[in-house]
């Protein structure tokens, strides 16, 4: 049984160790904790961090959207299970692919500003991806639609956990569908949403790479930039190792936060630990 | 509209005034109901049917890019730009400017080693967790779960230096060892919530039985677990085939690289026609599209396993 554990434990003791390294990266290149005092002050860091927080905006969309379709899907219309596969789709699909037909989609002809000519709004026809700001909003919005199946199939798996004798009493009891919807069913929900929060966070935080690489390049200027592919972008194009790890140190604590924010919250909530 | 009666609302409609009408018309809108009813009866199916038509524009803002990938795939770069006629060059093209069957390779080669890999330690380590108690095992455990939250962004750089200090940059090797890494921890998770579910006495039987853990585990444990492999290898694969960040550092040969890093290499470029991009996106995006559609399932199921209990 030793020998079982020890098998076992050494690939784990790797992978934890994998995960550890990055300080092991920092010491490698040690100067001092005054690496931390020159980039908080450098300016781009902050730049870099408001669009990070910008990115957060699009959370209350990513989950309030697929929140709907599922309430939509749990009618169980005829093909919803086909309208399901459908939503889900683009998990299968690499940002990468994602990304360059976003690309299409905001350039100058392509289809959205073909939408606003037609709904006789030719005149704020604009290259959303060529405005700092403008990019951002394009990014944020193909990120929403990214998310919409996965956060969807949570909501819609979290529905079918419900009792529907309790739906139907609060029917008997007069409550209207809205009223259900949201006195009923959401609060019943509120792991799931828990759960979809975490996992949008995360991927904004730390999934967006490929599709800030393939969208925008960080541009431009640092529209785009956000903390994850600065990490990238100091390390790889501008050769700053130290201060890639750095930034990537600065990402792991926002994720841990992160973590801990939400831990607090469930353990609040249920009132005792896991 | 038998499931859209049924479904919502079950027990509505054998609770209502059954009771008068003769068997067998149970169900049914009827003639001879009172106009309340058939108003609304009237309402809800109106209803369904506004419901089927979001859910119709939902899917269509879902599809598009498909559509778009498709239809601008078959197009020369001067039909592109004119939207009209279809050709095949850009196919071609395509071929000429990314070795798409080496990458295509490269992926299913790193795709299937990594997640061998990736099974063979979390299936092991998931079972020890579930199953054995041994000394620091709830620390070791509550470590895996930690990794689970390392973005691969903040490990990067060092991993980069110390795969480049063992000379494993540009090797399948390394990249197979970053995804092993990066795939282990939710592996592991996922299969320790899945063996939990096995009863203890089935385990504590057979090792009675003189099967010992080891073999316990192989004839016993793993035969039984095989729903939650289908979803850890259907996770990985969908993951790694889809990455940029990892291949795009650890394969800077576009002889080794998987195609969605080459597609995206060929993308920054920016000097490869659209049709061009699209034609690759397609070739890039249809296997993961497959494994998706066939172990759809699977997938699901790993999403909300992923919510622990």
């Amino acid at each position: 049984m030793i020998v079982v554990v020890a098998l076992l434990g050494i690939p784990i003791g790797q992978a934890v160790y994998y995960s550890m390294t990055n300080w092991n990266g920092l010491t490698a290149q040690w100067i001092g904790p005054s690496t931390y005092s020159t980039a908080l002050s450098d300016p781009v860091f902050w730049r870099v961090l408001e669009n990070n927080g910008l990115l957060l905006l699009a959370i209350p969309f990513a989950i309030g959207i697929p929140l709907a379709i599922a309430a939509l899907l749990n009618e169980h219309v005829r093909g919803w299970r086909f309208f399901r596969s459908v939503y889900f789709l683009p998990t299968a699909v690499s940002w990468v692919v994602i990304g360059m037909v976003a690309v299409q989609f905001f350039a100058l002809n392509g289809l959205l500003n073909k939408m606003l000519a037609a709904v006789g709004l030719g005149s704020v026809q604009t290259n959303l991806l060529a405005g700092q700001r403008t990019a951002l909003f394009a990014l944020a919005i193909t990120f929403i639609w990214s998310m919409l199946g996965t956060n969807t199939i949570i909501f819609l798996t979290g529905m079918a956990t419900l009792d529907p004798t309790l739906l139907e009493a609060a029917r008997v009891d007069g409550l209207h569908r809205r009223q259900i919807f949201f006195r009923v069913t959401l609060p019943l929900l509120k792991r799931f949403v828990q759960f979809s929060f975490v996992i949008t966070v995360i991927s904004a935080f730390s999934a967006l790479f490929s599709l800030i690489f393939v969208m925008t390049n960080g541009g431009p200027g640092f529209g785009t930039t956000t903390l994850e592919f600065f990490v990238y972008q100091s390390a790889f194009s501008l050769g700053q190792f130290g201060t890639g790890a750095l930034y990537g140190i600065i990402l792991f604590v926002i994720m841990i936060v992160v973590g801990l924010v939400q831990l607090r919250l469930i353990r609040s909530e249920d009132g005792e630990g896991w | 509209m038998a499931a859209a009666d049924s479904l919502p609302a079950p027990g509505r409609a054998p609770h209502a005034p059954a009771s008068g009408r003769p068997p067998g018309s149970g169900q049914r809108p009827a003639a001879g109901q009172p106009p309340a009813k058939r108003a609304l009866r009237a309402r809800r199916r109106s209803r369904v049917g506004m419901i089927f038509l979001i859910m119709t524009g939902i899917a269509v803002v879902m599809l598009y890019p498909f559509w778009y990938i498709l239809n601008n795939a078959f197009r020369t770069e001067s039909q592109f730009e004119r939207q009209g006629g279809h050709s095949a060059v850009s196919w071609s093209q395509l071929f000429s400017e990314l070795p798409v069957g080496r990458e295509l390779l490269n992926s299913t080669l790193i795709c299937l080693a990594s997640i061998l890999l990736i099974l063979a330690v979390s299936t092991t380590a998931g079972f020890a967790f579930a199953k054995l108690r041994y000394r620091a095992s709830g620390i070791v455990f509550l470590a895996v779960v930690a990794a689970l939250m390392v973005p691969l962004q903040s490990i990067i750089i060092p991993e980069y230096v110390n795969l480049g200090k063992l000379g494993l940059i540009n090797t399948y090797l390394g990249a197979i060892l970053v995804y092993v890494a990066l795939g282990t921890p939710f592996a592991t998770f996922l299969m320790a919530t899945y063996y939990r579910g096995i009863s203890d006495d089935l385990i504590e039987a057979a090792v009675m039985d003189g099967l010992g853990y080891e073999r316990t585990f192989l004839r016993i444990a793993l035969p039984l677990s095989w729903p939650a492999i289908a979803t850890v290898t259907v996770l990985q694969f969908i993951q790694i085939w889809d990455d940029l960040l990892v291949g795009l550092l650890f394969l800077q040969n576009p002889q080794q690289r998987t195609i969605t890093v080459g597609l995206a290499a060929l993308s920054a470029g920016r000097t490869t026609s659209i049709p061009v991009l699209m034609a690759g996106s397609f070739i890039s995006a249809v296997p993961a599209i497959v494994v998706y559609l066939i172990f759809q399932r699977y997938l699901v199921r790993g999403l909300t396993l992923g919510m622990g209990k």
